[in-house]
């Protein structure tokens, strides 16, 4: 990667050689692609000249199917399929947006419920980050301990809510139900467990060597090539611009809670480069606990469905809400005309952003880097084709 | 080509002993070794079953009360169902209730488990049990009438508790 060829090669009687340019197609069923992802690549040799992300195999209509719904709660668990590693954070967007379209004011207690569930669910949905992308550079150990502490989340989320992968917890206006009188006491044991073993993680991968030479100086996204695509999340993060929706376009109740933004720093390699997306998915872990630890210190008691309207039928007209997804800034567009249902909802989703700059950053890679690139993105497609 | 993004700059040089990749392998399996002596977390399955708490949205059922489901076929299920899984059709009765669901099927390739049927039904007559084993080898087995979904109210008393404490 350091040096690319560009004289051509020749033969033993000094006869220029014509290379020609493959195409290499990986995906839909390559592992690597982390679901119906197909990259078409384009390889001289052992190089990738371009990468042509082909992306709709797990296309569902949502925007169009919001239309035809009922009403605004049936909206709900749609979004809980679109990111389906991080409803929580799903649901958390749409909830936002079609209360602020209503003007209501949810309950303190319903809003310091949202931040608990929706941090956990951000280490939930790092935990997978990191240990699928272990797994594409070929350590196969972190994967199952990753596991292990996210099957405590969802025991947690599981409790709560009745379910383990698609909630369908937060409601507008308010939540499903309250949490169970045991969640806060298990919530508290669960940070003092995992504490130690994001240091254990780190151990085990971050600062591995093996891992280290595999994805320090590779994938290399300048911050200007980031603003420029529109990603956000730990993408943008990485590449050492210090941008967090959390902070910086504060929704609910996060500017009550003292924690850190992550940046990449460059720390093994390049800023911007895929171990720096790595780590900041790390140390974004530690904040998180910390959030959850003042949240479960400060929760106040109260009524979660006090807010909750009979009928949903906001006035005409539109509103856009974003919130920090684990994978960046997820958007809801709604459009209202006075109805029941919904006239218009565009979901703006990190994931199809984030992918769109794939192409910029493995041009002149290796074709063995390009699993380490396109996992370090940390796409769910999903949410990419929604 | 991007050649000056991709130049390497190697901040640390590595001695022999560290670029042999041999501590990083031994703490590895030291780690690893701790586990093997640590309580497993995984359950032998078809032995042992999962006990789902109270909370917990399984397959949907129909309660039914001295010998006769709750159901009044009032059709708020079918309508608040975002996946159009739910079939109702009422019929009369001369019991007090006056309406019964003369046909009431679920399509269990449809229904994504949300519980907005549990949630919406005014009579607590349509609740989500505790059942996760759910396979089918034909679709047409999946239509799940009035024969599979009748349960007693016996079976489903943890979860009509916990929507009465919750609600």
């Amino acid at each position: 990667m350091s040096e690319i060829v560009t004289t051509p090669p020749t033969s033993s009687t000094g006869r220029t050689l014509r290379t020609e340019e493959m195409i290499l197609n990986m995906g839909p069923q390559h592992p690597a692609t982390h679901g119906v992802l197909r990259l078409e690549l384009v390889v001289d040799g052992e190089i990738v000249v371009d990468v042509i992300p082909h992306i709709g195999y797990l296309h569902r209509c949502f925007e169009k199917h919001c239309e035809h719904m009922t009403n605004y709660q049936q909206v709900i668990p749609y979004t809980d399929r679109m990111d389906y590693v991080a409803s929580m954070t799903n649901e958390f967007g749409f909830v936002v947006a079609a209360e602020r379209l209503l003007k209501i004011q949810v309950p303190e207690r319903v809003e310091y419920i949202r931040v608990i569930m929706a941090e956990l669910q951000r280490i939930a949905s790092h935990l997978i980050a990191i240990g699928t992308y272990g797994i594409d550079i070929g350590a196969f150990t972190p994967f199952l301990y990753c596991f292990r502490d996210r099957e405590k989340i969802l025991d947690l989320f599981e409790m709560t809510c009745g379910a383990r992968l698609l909630y369908n917890y937060m409601w507008v206006g308010g939540l499903s139900h309250d949490i169970p009188p045991d969640f806060i006491p298990k919530a508290k044991e669960f940070c003092a467990y995992f504490k130690p073993n994001i240091k254990e993680l780190n151990d085990l991968l971050t600062y591995n060597e093996i891992f280290v030479k595999r994805t320090a100086n590779v994938g290399v996204l300048p911050a200007d090539v980031a603003i420029n695509y529109g990603c956000s999340g730990p993408m943008l993060r990485g590449s050492g611009v210090d941008w967090d929706l959390r902070r910086d376009d504060p929704y609910s109740i996060y500017n009550k809670f003292a924690w850190d933004v992550c940046v990449g720093k460059g720390e093994m390699g390049t800023v911007g480069d895929c171990w720096d997306r790595h780590i900041v998915r790390a140390r974004e872990m530690e904040q998180s606990i910390r959030i959850i630890e003042q949240a479960l210190e400060q929760i106040p008691e109260g009524n979660v469905q006090a807010a909750l309207p009979k009928r949903i039928r906001p006035n005409p007209g539109e509103v856009y809400a974003r919130i920090e997804s684990p994978r960046g800034e997820l958007g809801y567009y709604i459009v209202s005309d006075g109805s029941a249902t919904p006239y218009r909802i565009k979901a703006r989703s990190p994931a199809f952003s984030n992918l769109s700059v794939i192409n910029e950053i493995s041009k002149g890679a290796m074709i063995a880097d390009m699993v380490a690139i396109a996992g370090s993105i940390d796409i769910v497609l999903g949410e990419v084709d929604r | 080509m991007n050649s000056e993004r991709s130049t390497i700059i190697r901040k640390k040089d590595l001695s022999l002993w560290e670029r042999m990749y041999i501590p990083e392998i031994v703490k590895g399996m030291k780690l690893t070794i701790r586990q093997m002596f640590a309580p497993t977390f995984t359950t032998q399955y078809p032995d042992e079953r999962f006990q789902p708490p109270a909370s917990f949205r399984g397959r949907p059922v129909l309660v039914e009360e001295n010998g006769v489901e709750r159901c009044v076929a009032c059709g708020l299920c079918s309508r608040v169902c975002p996946a159009l899984a739910i079939e109702v059709q009422a019929g009369e009765t001369e019991l007090g209730k006056e309406r019964y669901p003369e046909k009431f099927e679920i399509n269990m390739i449809r229904c994504i488990f949300c519980g907005f049927c549990e949630e919406v039904c005014p009579e607590e007559a349509i609740i989500m049990s505790q059942e996760y084993e759910l396979a089918f080898t034909k679709p047409q087995d999946a239509l799940f009438g009035k024969d599979k979904l009748v349960v007693p109210i016996e079976k489903v008393q943890t979860r009509l508790n916990f929507l009465r404490a919750n609600r």
